[in-house]
């Protein structure tokens, strides 16, 4: 890969998926696209690459998007999120919704270890709730929606009385057994569209995702959460990600590290 | 403040190496036994606060110590995670029921360590 096309891959991210390519990730870069470029039938990365220039972003492109965006997820990540998701908000916003499920999105949910946590902290408590998990990468929603972990991904954040309550073992994966899945549903998006209907949900996950984006896009990425949650809802973002300067449609909420409410101007804006 | 002690007992001296590193980075100060009857001797005189406990080893296997363990005086008090080659569904839930804290299925790194301490609330 030359430093012009790494200079292509970075403008390619950050305009189609918001994504800030760092430098630092270029050897990462080369070792994710070798996969690609096999699958896709190219010699090298580098023919892959002249493929993609010579041509309007389309299949391949976001093929390459795709392999270049951060996976990296586990179960019951920041473990003090889920506590106050199970213990506080869940029970209250079932008691104000009077028992209709509580509509939760979790954006950028990679490879779904996120929803489904979600789904286990809402079970416990005997919340009704609906899950979408929505992510930009195919890829990782093919595997979200299969629900198979191998035995290191499983462990990972899971206390093996809960793997053993929710997930069954088939030969080396561990599969979401059916109730779990009835509460999860998984789609393709792009946080960067605005939405074209007008789903909302009372409680919104969007962890580590702003983190790995452009400044530039974190503010309409931003925006269009603030466009999907309910006046009276919650986002949670990453336990360290902060958002002074991106955005004033949300304030964080003290003494609860990622937790952030909707700003009034936000709500008197949509009212 | 006394450091947390934890004591990792596997046959596999490696596996106890590998191990220590990863409990020593949480802060804990480690002991080690090859057998659970080397580990029932040691708990006898000091219980540690965590034991990371395989279940097959000579002379005396995992589940056979941890449910004397239990019997000990003060023998409820070490959270015990068991860390094991063995990933059959049925034997983690054997393991469970006969006292276990949690369940680490090798391999494991130290991402899924450290999460399992967190899990048990040793750390």
């Amino acid at each position: 890969m030359t430093p012009e096309d790494f200079d292509r891959l970075q403008s390619l991210m950050a305009s189609r998926a918001g994504f800030r390519l760092t430098r630092d990730r270029m050897k990462l870069a080369e070792h994710r696209l070798g996969p690609v470029a096999r699958r896709e039938g190219f010699d090298s990365v580098d023919a892959m690459l002249a493929s993609l220039w010579a041509k309007p972003v389309a299949t391949l492109g976001w093929a390459i998007i795709e392999a270049l965006l951060n996976p990296e997820t586990w179960f019951r990540r920041d473990r003090p999120t889920f506590e106050t998701l199970a213990g506080e908000l869940l029970p209250a916003l079932s008691r104000a919704r009077t028992g209709q499920p509580v509509k939760v999105w979790s954006a950028g949910c990679s490879t779904g270890q996120e929803p489904w946590s979600i789904a286990m902290a809402a079970m416990d408590v005997g919340a009704p709730v609906e899950i979408v998990g929505t992510d930009l990468s195919q890829r990782a929603l093919e595997k979200a929606r299969t629900g198979a972990y191998t035995g290191f991904e499983i462990q990972r954040g899971l206390k093996a009385e809960t793997m053993l309550r929710w997930f069954e073992q088939a030969d080396d994966a561990w599969i979401a057994k059916p109730q779990l899945r009835a509460t999860v549903h998984f789609a393709r998006a792009n946080l960067l569209d605005a939405p074209t209907d007008d789903a909302r949900f009372d409680v919104i996950f969007c962890r580590n995702v702003l983190d790995d984006m452009d400044p530039a896009r974190r503010s309409q990425a931003l925006d269009n959460l603030e466009r999907r949650l309910v006046d009276d809802g919650v986002l949670f973002l990453g336990a360290d990600e902060r958002i002074e300067g991106d955005s004033v449609a949300f304030r964080a909420v003290a003494g609860r590290p990622g937790l952030f409410v909707k700003s009034p101007t936000a709500v008197r804006r949509a009212a | 403040m006394t450091p947390r002690t934890c004591l990792i007992v596997d046959d596999s001296r490696i596996i106890r190496k590998v191990a220590r590193r990863i409990v020593e980075g949480l802060g804990f100060e480690v002991d080690e036994a090859a057998d659970g009857s080397e580990a029932l001797a040691f708990c006898a005189g000091v219980m540690p606060e965590v034991i990371l406990l395989d279940w097959s080893m000579p002379v005396m296997d995992g589940l056979t110590f941890l449910r004397r363990l239990r019997t000990l005086p003060g023998g409820a008090g070490p959270k015990v995670l068991f860390c094991t080659i063995e990933t059959r569904a049925e034997r983690i839930a054997e393991a469970l029921s006969a006292g276990a804290d949690d369940y680490v299925m090798k391999p494991f790194d130290g991402e899924i360590l450290t999460s399992k301490f967190a899990e048990v609330g040793a750390v």
